[in-house]
């Protein structure tokens, strides 16, 4: 039945805002998670990449998570030798995270997610006027 | 009595079957508003000339040998097509425009509506025929 597949791929769409949503709190919490040793690398901040798959069970394309990645951009370097972390010559290395990008990031995930939500509701009102055409 | 030999109920029957199959076809663009390179699908026009057209009948694969297997999906009654003026492209080649989709779901749920109506319009003008109730 189309209508129920269609809530399902929304249910599938709002799942994928989810875990990205779940990325980007990680990255935000780590946004100042210095090396654990001496001279070594910071917090890394992770990308979430989606990709449009089909679902045997159900028999329609369902949109999942692909991977969730590095971000392999250079991190901020402060001079401070007084840090455990900081290497010989007394700089230390902050992590890639850009608290305005990550939320500029979670509007997208929010905004994307409540249009899944909006199908979904959609779709049930279009399912239970079908419904409704039994009591007449 | 068959109701879908009444041209008004399989007409109505097709028309519902189109529109939830184009719910289907934009909950999926919604789904897949951050997707990489994906491009939206919408299902072509139907004319008033192809209503009224009698049903072809479609042609399937047959399974001849037990080793053949089946698809595991069947095709769906009305064509998809990529949609290709849509109003813009991201950078990663995703044109799906969350609002130009959500546009068409409305339109598509309010012609719903109406066929549902309808619907129940004849419905109860068979029942006025009948003399039941009232």
């Amino acid at each position: 039945m189309d209508l129920m597949k269609s809530i399902k791929i929304s249910a599938a769409g709002m799942k994928v805002q989810g875990v990205r949503l779940k990325v980007i709190a990680e990255n935000l919490a780590n946004a100042d998670s210095m090396s654990p040793v001496k001279g070594g690398d910071p917090y890394r901040r992770q990308i979430v990449t989606f990709e449009n798959a089909l679902d045997k069970t159900i028999k329609a394309d369902l949109v999942r998570v692909r991977s969730i990645e590095h971000d392999l951009s250079e991190f901020r370097k402060e001079y401070d030798p007084g840090h455990p972390a900081a290497d010989e010559t007394g700089y230390i290395k902050f992590p890639n995270v850009n608290a305005l990008v990550e939320m500029m990031d979670m509007r997208e995930a929010q905004r994307s997610y409540e249009a899944n939500l909006r199908i979904i509701d959609v779709s049930k009102r279009m399912l239970s006027r079908t419904v409704d055409l039994l009591r007449n | 009595m068959d109701l879908n030999k009444l041209p008004l109920f399989s007409l109505m029957n097709r028309r519902m079957g189109w529109l939830a199959q184009r719910q289907h076809v934009l909950s999926q663009n919604i789904a897949n508003a951050d997707t990489p390179a994906y491009k939206p699908l919408d299902l072509s026009k139907e004319s008033f000339r192809r209503m009224l057209e009698p049903e072809r009948p479609r042609v399937s694969m047959q399974q001849t040998r037990a080793s053949h297997l089946m698809p595991t999906r069947t095709p769906s009654p009305f064509r998809e097509d990529v949609d290709k003026d849509t109003y813009e492209t991201a950078l990663a080649g995703n044109s799906v425009v969350i609002e130009e989709q959500l546009m068409k779901v409305s339109e598509t749920q309010g012609a719903y509506k109406l066929a549902t109506n309808l619907y129940r319009k004849h419905v109860s003008m068979f029942k006025a025929a009948l003399g039941r109730d009232r």
